[in-house]
C-alpha cells in the first residue's frame, strides 16, 4: 500500500474524559437488566445508530438498530423470573474513547411459544464481546457487539 | 499532544482479514502470529472462555500447523467500521473445514458452515493493522466428523 497517498488526519487527545472501567460495566448491567425484563429503560438507547450486531444464533451481522426492535419486543416482563449471570468483564481500552468489553455470562429466560406453552431456555456457556464508544454528547454506546454460545441453549417444556 | 497518524481505510482492513485467511490456510505460522498484538485476546470458536492470543496460537500451532492438517475457508462480505485514525472493527460471515491427522493416524474433519468473524484492528507503531481482539463463533452447532485413516506405507 503506498503510504505517502493515504489521508492523514489529526489526531488530538485530551479534551475528551477518558472512559472508566466502572462507566463499562454499568453499561453492561444496564444491558443485562434490560434483556432480563428488570428495568423499563429502552435497549435501542444503548446503542449507536450505525452499531452492528451479532446475535446468539443468526448466520448473518444486523443493524443494531434491528437487534434492539426484536429483542424489545421479546423482553420477558418485570415478573418473569429471567437471570442472566454475568461474569468476569475484561476491558480492553483502545484510545480514549473506546472501550472493548469481553466475558461470558449464563442467562435463563421463559418464552411463550406460538401454541401457548411455555419452555424454559437457558445458555449456560455465553460469551460477549461489546466494543463501547462514546459519542459526541458524551454517551457511552455499543458500536459493535457478538453474542455467541460456546453450548447450544438447552430447551425445557414448563 | 497532538500526533499525526494514517487514517485506516475499509480496503487496508479487507486487506488484512484476507491476509489473516491466506496465512491461516497456507499455514504461514509466523506470518500469522504476527497478525496479533502481544496483549490481544481471543474467543475462539470451541472455547468456553476467552484467552490471550498467545496461548490460541500454540494450540492452533499443534491442531492446524502440523503438517497433516489442512484448512480451507470461504469469506462472506466483510463489513467494517472505523471508530478512529487507528482502530476498525471488521464482521463478517465464512465457512471453514478443516481435517486434522490425530496421533495414531486417525482423520477427524470439522465443517462450520455458518462461522461468524468479529476482528478489532489496531494500527502499531510500525504502522501495520493488527488484532487487539477476536471473536469467531458458529451459529450452528458443530461436530468433528471421523475419516477413514490413510493406510501407512507398505514396508520395503
Amino acid at each position: 500500500m503506498n503510504r505517502a497517498a493515504t489521508p492523514r488526519v489529526l489526531f488530538c487527545t485530551g479534551g475528551m474524559e477518558k472512559i472508566s472501567t466502572e462507566e463499562v460495566r454499568k453499561s453492561i448491567e444496564r444491558f443485562w437488566a434490560i434483556l432480563s425484563g428488570k428495568t423499563a429503560a429502552k435497549l435501542e438507547d444503548l446503542y449507536s445508530p450505525g452499531a452492528i450486531v451479532f446475535t446468539g444464533k443468526a448466520k448473518r451481522s444486523e443493524a443494531g438498530r434491528l437487534t434492539a426492535v426484536r429483542r424489545s419486543r421479546q423482553l420477558p416482563g418485570a415478573s418473569s423470573n429471567s437471570i442472566a449471570e454475568v461474569g468476569a468483564i475484561e476491558i480492553q481500552f483502545a484510545g480514549p474513547d473506546v472501550a472493548i468489553a469481553a466475558y461470558t455470562y449464563s442467562f435463563h429466560t421463559q418464552k411463550t411459544q406460538s401454541d401457548g406453552t411455555k419452555v424454559q431456555i437457558s445458555t449456560p456457556f455465553g460469551r460477549a464481546t461489546q466494543v463501547f464508544q462514546r459519542n459526541e454528547k458524551g454517551a457511552l454506546l455499543i458500536v459493535h457487539e457478538h453474542l455467541s454460545a460456546a453450548a447450544p441453549p438447552e430447551k425445557a417444556a414448563q | 499532544m497532538t500526533r499525526v497518524i494514517a487514517s485506516i481505510s475499509t480496503d487496508e482492513v479487507c486487506a488484512a482479514v484476507k491476509s489473516f485467511w491466506e496465512f491461516f490456510s497456507r499455514k504461514s505460522k509466523s506470518r500469522f502470529d504476527e497478525m496479533y498484538l502481544p496483549s490481544a485476546t481471543v474467543f475462539a470458536a470451541d472455547a468456553r472462555r476467552m484467552e490471550p492470543a498467545r496461548l490460541m496460537l500454540v494450540r492452533r500451532e499443534r491442531e492446524i500447523f502440523s503438517s497433516g492438517s489442512f484448512l480451507t475457508a470461504t469469506l462472506g462480505p466483510i463489513e467494517v467500521q472505523v471508530l478512529g485514525p487507528e482502530l476498525a472493527i471488521a464482521s463478517y460471515p465464512f465457512q471453514m473445514s478443516i481435517t486434522r491427522t490425530l496421533a495414531g493416524g486417525k482423520r477427524v474433519q470439522v465443517e462450520v458452515p455458518s462461522g461468524r468473524s468479529t476482528q478489532i484492528f489496531q494500527r502499531d507503531d510500525k504502522g501495520r493493522l493488527r488484532i487487539l481482539h477476536e471473536h469467531m463463533s458458529s451459529a450452528e452447532p458443530v461436530s468433528p466428523k471421523e475419516l477413514p485413516a490413510i493406510p501407512a506405507p507398505p514396508r520395503a
